[in-house]
């Protein structure tokens, strides 16, 4: 029944294989995303929207003040766009997440997905994308390169295999955090109510810390570990080294958060129960 | 399908007695669902306390297919055909009992099992929603590493026996239901599965589209020899493609077995309708057939109805008596229809209800 000669490729010939499929997918993705040029532009001007948005808040604060705890409106503004980018890598993928319960459970199209001979994973996140979200971390380079100069911040290679490392990492917080939310759906098929305030608490991680008292910082370092998709990680660039050392941890927690994830998924795919009769 | 009949031959010079392609054994799934107290304090209560209670959709099902069959697996809703079709594809995992399939246990090692059977569900498309048909059948050649040779002559296939060539460019949410229904056969067996499931495949379809299906399941069948298991509400589609059916009811199988020794099992009557030249009452007619095991619907005319049953007497008698006994113009026998059959084993008393 099995054609071995073509399976045994072990597990890292086979990841690299699906990785090319999903890279095809994207290929045909954005193939057919361009096609409705018109639902492309509002999605990247929605895109935009909130996160200027977002800017003028920050703007208006550092109008009434001149600094916040100590951090300057640069470094602010410079955390801030850090944030951006790992924000931009999961929103990328995550579409499939926010409407897991009704597209995948509710309406039953997990089915698929086990039939296919791909991760069911990579499968759910990578067969929809969210391209628009390349404004958000185009936005927020842009943010970063523009604080990091008025901070005399150099952006050697060192600094730029660091922000690709540490925003990979975040994104993996971000993911993790996300995912393992969704997961929740195998068990109970009610609508994921736990998402929208999780997805608020994004904001409050997107300040320094120091601002809010010791149970927040506790909370968002060690809970809800948002302090590390913008706050730790950006310290290492603006040299605050108090905080720059808490950065070297960003990938283990990362790997943590979305390793842990990636345990309740399979659990939760194990108890899938499917719909109908 | 095409190219593969020469291997395929060889696996399938079964040795006396048949080897078994698939194998179930106390197949057993159950629901543990949450019976929903009314109110608000209700809710809260469920929150606490969840009055949980377990369905049992399939119970201690058994059977074996050999290759190259085509079992048609019929029930009402809700008696766990579709429930048994998940097991079998490996979307669901059982509670109890056994399953393989070519050696294989399919909610073990998903991603290896996947690539050895095809899967139809008539509810919902197996394709790319947004994707032309002729860009979702290179995804799935890349998914299962379909030769380029062998995806030719596949694709070859398709378009003669579906015609799928008419709406290759055309994305699969533009397609009609029949034409969908063509794409996603032809997907199911793009990568040469040696066993097929079809759960519901003509469901909407109308009387073309239907035909279209079964005249392709039938080419294939004969072809290609693959193993296919069929859930359907439409006896039709059982009538015209399957030898063997098995009867699912409350999760349990109740027949399986030649679709001719349901027939006789059953004893649904068999239906000979009869035009006269002179008008005539019924009863005159039960008067002709006085020494045969047959019952006259009342009728009064031209036209009557008998019925009997096969066990009983045999056609050939009833229709001579007939003749010899007065004048007839013309002569039709019904077989009973199979959805009577099913019907009559419904309400076959001494099943447990619910």
């Amino acid at each position: 029944m099995s054609d071995a000669s073509t399976r045994d490729r072990g597990f890292f010939g086979e990841t690299i294989r699906q990785g090319r499929i999903f890279v095809w997918y994207f290929a045909q993705f954005v193939k057919m995303r361009l096609a409705y040029r018109t639902d492309f532009v509002i999605d990247a001007l929605a895109v935009m929207f909130s996160a200027l948005v977002q800017l003028a808040v920050l703007l208006t604060l550092f109008n009434k003040v001149e600094a916040l705890k100590g951090w300057s409106f640069e470094q602010v503004l410079f955390i801030y766009g850090f944030s951006l980018v790992p924000l931009g890598l999961f929103n990328l993928c995550a579409v499939n997440l926010y409407r897991f319960a009704d597209a995948f459970i509710i309406e039953g199209r997990f089915d698929r997905v086990l039939l296919r001979p791909l991760n069911t994973l990579a499968q759910v996140l990578l067969e929809s994308f969210n391209i628009s979200a390349f404004n958000e971390m185009g936005l927020g380079l842009a943010l970063m390169i523009y604080a990091g100069r008025k901070l005399s911040l150099s952006w050697g290679i060192e600094e730029i295999l660091a922000l690709m490392v540490l925003a990979i990492s975040s994104s993996l917080v971000y993911s993790g955090v996300f995912l393992a939310i969704t997961s929740v759906s195998f068990w109970q098929e009610d609508r994921m109510g736990l998402a929208p305030p999780v997805y608020n608490v994004i904001r409050f991680s997107r300040y320094p810390i120091t601002i809010f008292g010791a149970p927040v910082r506790f909370f968002l370092t060690f809970v809800l570990p948002f302090a590390w998709v913008a706050f730790y990680p950006a310290t290492w660039f603006i040299g605050s080294p108090e905080f720059a050392r808490w950065a070297y941890f960003t990938p283990l927690v990362g790997g943590i958060v979305f390793g842990g994830a990636v345990l309740i998924w399979s659990r939760g795919v194990r108890n899938y129960s499917s719909t109908g009769s | 399908m095409t190219g593969s009949n020469s291997e395929r031959s060889g696996e399938r010079n079964d040795p006396p007695g048949g080897e078994s392609l698939i194998r179930v054994r106390g197949l057993t799934r159950d629901y543990r669902l949450i019976k929903k107290r009314e109110g608000v304090a209700g809710g809260l209560i469920d929150l606490v306390r969840p009055r949980k209670h377990t369905l049992r959709a399939v119970d201690d099902v058994s059977f074996d297919i050999a290759p190259g069959e085509m079992v048609g697996y019929i029930g009402a809703n809700g008696a766990g055909k579709s429930t048994t079709i998940k097991m079998l594809t490996g979307i669901l995992t059982p509670t109890a009992g056994e399953v393989s399939v070519g050696g294989l246990v399919p909610w073990k090692k998903r991603q290896q099992y996947t690539r050895n059977v095809g899967v139809v569900f008539g509810q919902r498309t197996q394709l790319w929603w947004d994707l032309a048909v002729v860009e979702s059948f290179g995804l799935l050649k890349k998914i299962y590493e379909v030769p380029d040779d062998v995806f030719a002559a596949q694709m070859k296939t398709f378009n003669d026996l579906l015609s799928i060539d008419e709406f290759l460019h055309q994305p699969v949410r533009k397609l009609s239901l029949g034409q969908r229904m063509r794409c996603d056969l032809a997907a199911a067996l793009l990568h040469r599965p040696r066993v097929l499931f079809l759960d519901e495949p003509t469901i909407g379809l109308d009387v073309v589209g239907k035909e279209n299906v079964r005249e392709f399941l039938r080419e294939i069948r004969d072809r290609a020899g693959v193993t296919v298991i069929l859930t359907t509400h439409d006896l039709g589609d059982i009538e015209k493609l399957c030898r063997r059916v098995i009867i699912i009811d409350k999760g349990k199988v109740h027949f399986d077995g030649d679709l001719e020794a349901l027939r006789l099992r059953t004893g649904s009557p068999v239906r000979l309708s009869v035009e006269l030249r002179d008008p005539v009452a019924s009863a005159r007619l039960a008067e002709v057939t006085a020494q045969l095991p047959v019952r006259w619907q009342e009728a009064e005319g031209l036209q009557h109805v008998a019925e009997f049953r096969r066990q009983d007497v045999s056609g050939a008698q009833v229709i001579e008596t007939l003749v010899n006994g007065c004048k007839v113009s013309d002569l039709h026998l019904a077989e009973p229809a199979i959805d009577e059959i099913v019907a009559s084993i419904y309400r076959d008393p001494g099943k447990e209800s619910e």
